[in-house]
């Protein structure tokens, strides 16, 4: 291509792409579009409602302005089985700085009576829930064991871990940024 | 079949996707290399260090940028966990990788960017395959129907625009013939890429935003598409006039 040609088309090309960029704006002002719940980072984490292994109901909106570490589990799952005392030391450490643990056993897929001699043999003292429906897992859209969200204290989802075990120093970064 | 690829592909097998595609970009960049500016080994050096560089720049400063959690359990430093990772820091000390390579054994520049080209046109590729399967650099909601279902949305398959123009791309730059000036590969890859990026940020629903609303990726590709053509006339003058 000769030299005036070619300077012309370049310069068409800038200018073309100057006119998309400002016809492109994000007019809702969001990063991530719609701010529809969903279970993936920078989305506000689906809300849910379950029973824990000692009759308490907990729902995570009700938790809204705390950092919470959501980790879903099952007894015969063995990365969960080795990240769960590693969560408990974070969990103890943090927990007074204003950090929740939920750890959400997939009870339509495990043994429900496993779990209390699993929390005692593990020695867990954070909250346990119960998936006996499998709500959680739809609703977090589970794909493997285990799987970890870390919200943030205004309800968003900050990371998402798949797959285990997570090593303390990954728990140690995720859960500091999360209480910021 | 968009559901059974993201399950096989499910985190954190996406990144199979990613090396594979190092993996074939390195083999079309050595089928493709012209061995008069620079050798097959040379090549495989400047890969090998520069996957070296990427993997160690980014453990380590993540390490350094996370001191205190490292601090309570320092094994943590070799952990297999690839979440430990800073990219960018990654990308960094590639940069500077490269810069080291290049004041010691000083290999032809642009010719070396060249016969880089396939294997950063193929990764390119692969990039978007993987975020697909992680379901991570996702469309805004639409009601087009090819939209795809991601993230409680019908949405645009920006991970699919993405790969169709990638692979037009490396198609592209595979069977046009080579035009001097060096460069003119590189420099080509460099413009078509920040122009796909440029148009298809606007369909991303998770852009960074600056400004008021304007997409930081697309300001960027925009810089990088005005450097690519100054450069390319500043090759071409070169050319002339040496």
């Amino acid at each position: 291509m000769q030299q005036t040609p070619r300077r012309v088309t370049h310069a068409l090309i800038l200018l073309l792409g100057l006119v998309w960029i400002f016809l492109s704006t994000d007019k809702t002002g969001r990063a991530t579009s719609g701010n529809i719940p969903a279970p993936q980072q920078g989305f506000q984490a689906p809300d849910f409602e379950l029973i824990t292994t000692t009759g308490e109901i907990i729902k995570l909106s009700d938790l809204q302005g705390q950092a919470v570490l959501v980790n879903l589990w099952a007894t015969w799952c063995p990365p969960c089985r080795d990240e769960m005392r590693t969560i408990e030391r974070i969990y103890l450490d943090y927990e007074e700085k204003g950090l929740v643990v939920l750890a959400v056993n997939m009870t339509y897929q495990d043994n429900e009576k496993q779990i209390n001699p699993f929390i005692a043999e593990q020695g867990l003292t954070y909250p346990i829930l119960l998936d006996k429906t499998g709500q959680m897992a739809n609703a977090y859209q589970l794909k493997s064991l285990a799987s970890s969200y870390f919200i943030d204290r205004a309800g968003l989802i900050r990371e998402v871990v798949i797959g285990g075990p997570m090593a303390e120093a990954l728990l140690r970064t995720r859960v500091e940024e999360i209480l910021k | 079949m968009i559901t059974v690829f993201r399950s096989v592909f499910a985190q954190p097998r996406h990144l199979i996707l990613v090396l594979a595609a190092l993996w074939l970009g390195l083999a079309l960049a050595e089928k493709h290399l012209d061995r008069r500016y620079i050798s097959k080994d040379a090549l495989n050096n400047i890969v090998y260090y520069g996957i070296l560089g990427y993997v160690i720049g980014g453990r380590l400063l993540f390490v350094l940028a996370h001191l205190s959690a490292f601090a309570a359990s320092p094994l943590g430093i070799f952990s297999l966990n690839v979440d430990l990772f800073d990219s960018t820091a990654g990308l960094v000390t590639v940069m500077i990788a490269g810069f080291i390579y290049g004041v010691r054994r000083r290999p032809p520049l642009w010719s070396t960017l060249d016969a880089l080209t396939p294997l950063f046109a193929t990764l390119a590729v692969g990039l978007p395959l993987s975020h697909l399967a992680a379901g991570t650099a996702f469309g805004h909601p639409t009601s087009l129907p090819w939209g795809i279902d991601l993230w409680n949305a019908n949405r645009h398959p920006t991970q699919i625009y993405d790969f169709i123009t990638s692979l037009g791309i490396l198609g592209l730059l595979w069977f046009r013939k080579i035009h001097s000036p060096a460069g003119s590969e590189f420099i080509s890859f460099t413009a078509l890429t920040a122009c796909a990026r440029l148009f298809l940020e606007a369909f991303r629903g998770d852009s960074t935003l600056v400004f008021g609303g304007l997409r930081l990726a697309q300001i960027l590709a925009w810089i990088v598409l005005a450097a690519a053509f100054v450069t390319k006339e500043l090759l071409l003058r070169k050319e002339n006039t040496g």
